[in-house]
């Protein structure tokens, strides 16, 4: 401790003990609403000399904790007002009965056990898990085959490859739209001609939900393409000669040699696949906003036929205005999400996928 | 050398960003947030720069409003220039536009502690704001019209700045023509007789349907879930009757005989609109449709037409009559305008004060297309409707908006039963009993 001046010692706890006071009066007035416009400054002040305060701490031993700490606040302070302060508010709110202005009192678990007793819920829990089916083996299987295409030696592989990837890059509620259109005034043609079905496939539930499985592959399909081109491009040339050498045919090819060299790709896409589809929002809102009828599901007439999961909360908080029981209701979303993101890392880590 | 500098850059970049979040939390002043939520929600039309500067008078005496109409925000804009004229004081007009709902951009206004000193509300959101709201019982525009708004536990809260109507509208050119007379349909065989003859005469009289009704439920279930629903609430009732909303935000109770000849003139609606519109169609459609005369009536509101460039025939009103002698229009505000009782109250009730006077419903009326809530407004609205709306509301032939107090969100389960009768997979019971159903099973969870 000696080594430090009395220079560096008096400027280090004079800027902690003046961060600190500072921060202190700035929180206070904000706190108590005075109305002091010096508050933000008074914060913002006090927190940089405090930090200034910390670096010259006269310490050799924690010099470089003190550093490593200071680099990282400014992303632990942003994860912790965007993520883990939200986190924990919404779970707090969800035994209330908050409208999203008032809260007259804590309801204990009510939220989750009504959430049990909605057949429209239940209903969309039920939708949800069969898109994500639907989704893991139409997205990657289409996915693949345009990979494989994108590798072969055609012409224009470039125009193919961004043509594919295109549609990845509109957002969702756009696609919703333009998808809406086709379906109600371009498909309806054909069906009018063909079949005499007159009305768009979006006015019927099931064939409502092959709509959004529809859209949403064309949307990711071509992302998860660009993995598969990656890991069709890492397998090495030798093996590939090899195999043409001891007469393998294309199909052989794709199947002994190509298929189990990318594995680790395949374990990838299917997971990613998975919690996109789990988390599908903005292209069920477009296209179809919920609607859809079934006749009889638990003895009752249900009316949101097509809502998934993350839209049956946006609608129970916002359009509902039940606020505790949408976060209720995403805090199921989140357990669930959690649950499968937890079994990907596992099994991604167990394989040591290299992508 | 280069490491030395690269630190240097990073700590500079980190004391950055730190002091750039600090400065996002000063912000919470009034008068500075004003500015800031303004340039967040205002549309292009009112630039942000205008509300910043006008930012800072707002701490002082200014009032601010929260606007949830987009279509008249500049007419709102020359609205408070005006009013700054005339009185001097400062009226601050925030629009929430598109998708943007106003009561979502409310709740976050409140969470963060930047409530406007006026903002919009429907009837049935006024018991989210239960003792927040500022009575306004005896102020001077209260005596000239009937249409505020007055909530149980806290007395007049709310001020109508327009009235609109809701009922079918019809375009009196083609009726004329085809020997309809309006007045007659009062009953629902007076109806189906009408309905006949213009489908026999549709080659005729250039039209491609008798209806222009679409029950799409993604995208127009505002309009069968809220607006036609309402129909059944309140067609042929008085406008302070509420028998029906009573039932139904009563546990979802429906009158069964009622609900059964609603369906039953639902029917005949589905049976005569333009099957190109009514399962898969759009507002848009349906609207064009109207103005190039291609359908006789529309299941819509005065909101449709505007300006009387859009059309170029006579519009009028007719009830809904799926009873005999149902004879009234939905008429009134569909939405308030109240006082945050936290805010500047004062100065908002010198603002309505002055907003139901003779400067400021000229431009209401003649620039924004409102229709004047006020006995003594001198100016006839251009909307084509008006002249219609008009003679039923001096007849006292008109029923309230109590569909806006009906549960949050049930539009969007009734507006899917409605498309179902559509698309014929219901009958008239199937459609009654299964309406019943879902509205009891909404109530109850």
């Amino acid at each position: 401790m000696g080594e430090f001046s009395v220079m560096r010692k008096t400027a280090s706890f004079g800027c902690l003990i003046a961060g600190l006071i500072l921060m202190i009066w700035g929180l206070a007035m904000a706190i108590g609403k005075t109305g002091n416009t010096l508050r933000g400054g008074a914060l913002v002040v006090g927190a940089v000399l405090f930090f200034a305060g910390l670096y010259l701490f006269p310490t050799f031993k924690h010099h470089r904790t003190i550093v490593n700490i200071i680099f990282l606040f400014p992303l632990l302070f942003a994860f912790a007002v965007t993520v883990i302060i939200p986190l924990v508010l919404g779970i707090g709110y969800s035994f209330t009965d908050w409208n999203g202005i008032k809260m007259k009192g804590f309801v204990g678990m009510a939220n989750y056990t009504r959430m049990f007793k909605q057949p429209g819920f239940i209903w969309s829990i039920l939708i949800t898990f069969l898109f994500v089916v639907f989704n893991i083996i139409l997205v990657n299987l289409v996915a693949f085959l345009l990979a494989l295409l994108c590798t072969s030696k055609i012409k224009g592989l470039g125009f193919f490859r961004a043509a594919y990837f295109l549609p990845n890059l509109i957002g969702g509620i756009v696609l919703g739209y333009i998808w809406q259109f086709i379906f109600s005034n371009v498909i309806t043609k054909f069906t009018t001609a063909l079949f005499d079905a007159r009305y768009s496939m979006l006015s019927e539930t099931k064939t409502a939900f092959i709509g959004i499985v529809i859209v949403y592959v064309w949307q990711y399909a071509g992302y998860i393409m660009l993995i598969y081109i990656t890991g069709l491009n890492t397998i090495p040339g030798d093996v590939l000669e090899a195999s043409s050498i001891d007469g393998a045919n294309a199909t052989q090819t794709l199947f002994n040699i190509k298929i189990p060299m990318i594995a680790p790709t395949i374990t990838i896409c299917t997971f990613l696949t998975l919690t996109s589809a789990f988390k599908q929002f903005d292209v069920n809102l477009a296209l179809t906003n919920g609607t859809g009828s079934v006749a009889d599901f638990m003895g009752n007439y249900l009316t949101n036929g097509t809502e998934m999961l993350a839209l049956n909360i946006y609608s129970t908080a916002v359009i509902n205005n039940e606020y505790a029981f949408g976060e209720a209701k995403a805090v199921l979303f989140f357990i669930i999400l959690a649950v499968v993101s937890i079994v990907q890392v596992r099994i991604s880590n167990k394989r040591e996928v290299e992508l | 050398m280069k490491s030395r500098f690269l630190s240097v850059l990073l700590a500079g970049a980190m004391v950055a960003s730190l002091s750039a979040c600090g400065g996002a939390a000063t912000a919470t002043a009034p008068a500075a947030d004003a500015g800031s939520e303004a340039e967040a929600t205002t549309d292009e039309e009112a630039p942000a720069e205008e509300a910043d500067s006008a930012a800072p008078a707002a701490s002082g005496e200014g009032v601010r409003l929260l606007n949830g109409k987009p279509e008249i925000d500049q007419q709102l804009q020359d609205l408070a220039k005006l009013y700054n004229e005339e009185t001097g004081n400062t009226l601050i007009v925030e629009t929430i536009g598109g998708d943007t709902n106003a009561s979502d951009e409310l709740k976050k206004m409140y969470q963060a502690d930047n409530m406007p000193d006026i903002f919009v509300i429907e009837a049935n959101q006024a018991d989210t704001w239960d003792g927040m709201l500022a009575d306004l019982a005896g102020e001077a525009w209260t005596d000239k019209t009937g249409f505020e708004l007055i909530n149980a536990s806290m007395g007049t809260i709310g001020f109508p700045y327009t009235v609109e109507a809701t009922a079918l509208g019809y375009n009196a050119d083609v009726l004329k023509a085809a020997g309809v007379d309006p007045a007659s349909l009062t009953s629902p065989s007076a109806y189906a007789d009408a309905f006949k003859t213009l489908d026999e005469k549709k080659g005729e009289l250039g039209i491609t349907a008798v209806l222009g009704w679409c029950a799409e439920p993604a995208n127009l279930g505002w309009s069968s879930g809220t607006h036609v629903f309402a129909q059944y609430l309140d067609a042929g009732l008085k406008a302070d009757d509420t028998t029906y909303i009573d039932l139904l935000n009563d546990g979802g109770k429906v009158d069964e005989k009622r609900m059964k000849d609603f369906a039953e003139f639902i029917g005949m609606m589905n049976q005569y609109s333009d099957p190109e519109l009514l399962v898969d169609g759009t507002y848009d459609q349906q609207v064009a449709g109207f103005k190039d005369g291609k359908y006789a009536f529309i299941t819509q509101g005065n909101w449709c037409v505007t300006s009387p460039d859009d059309v170029s025939f006579e519009c009028g009103f007719a009830p809904y009559a799926f009873e005999d002698g149902i004879d009234t229009i939905i008429a009134g505000p569909p939405s308030y305008w109240v006082a945050y009782s936290e805010g500047n109250v004062d100065g908002a009730k010198e603002f309505f004060n002055w907003c139901s006077g003779d400067s400021a419903q000229n431009i209401l009326v003649n620039q924004a297309g409102l229709v004047s809530p006020f006995d003594d407004c001198k100016y006839e609205a251009v909307n084509p409707f008006y002249k219609s709306m008009k003679s039923y509301i001096d007849a006292g032939k008109y029923s309230g908006w109590h569909t806006m107090l009906k549960k949050d969100g049930l539009q969007n389960v009734t507006c899917q039963v409605f498309a179902d009768y559509a698309q014929g997979k219901l009958d008239a019971d199937g459609f009654a009993s299964t309406m019943a159903q879902v509205i009891q099973s909404y109530y109850a969870n």
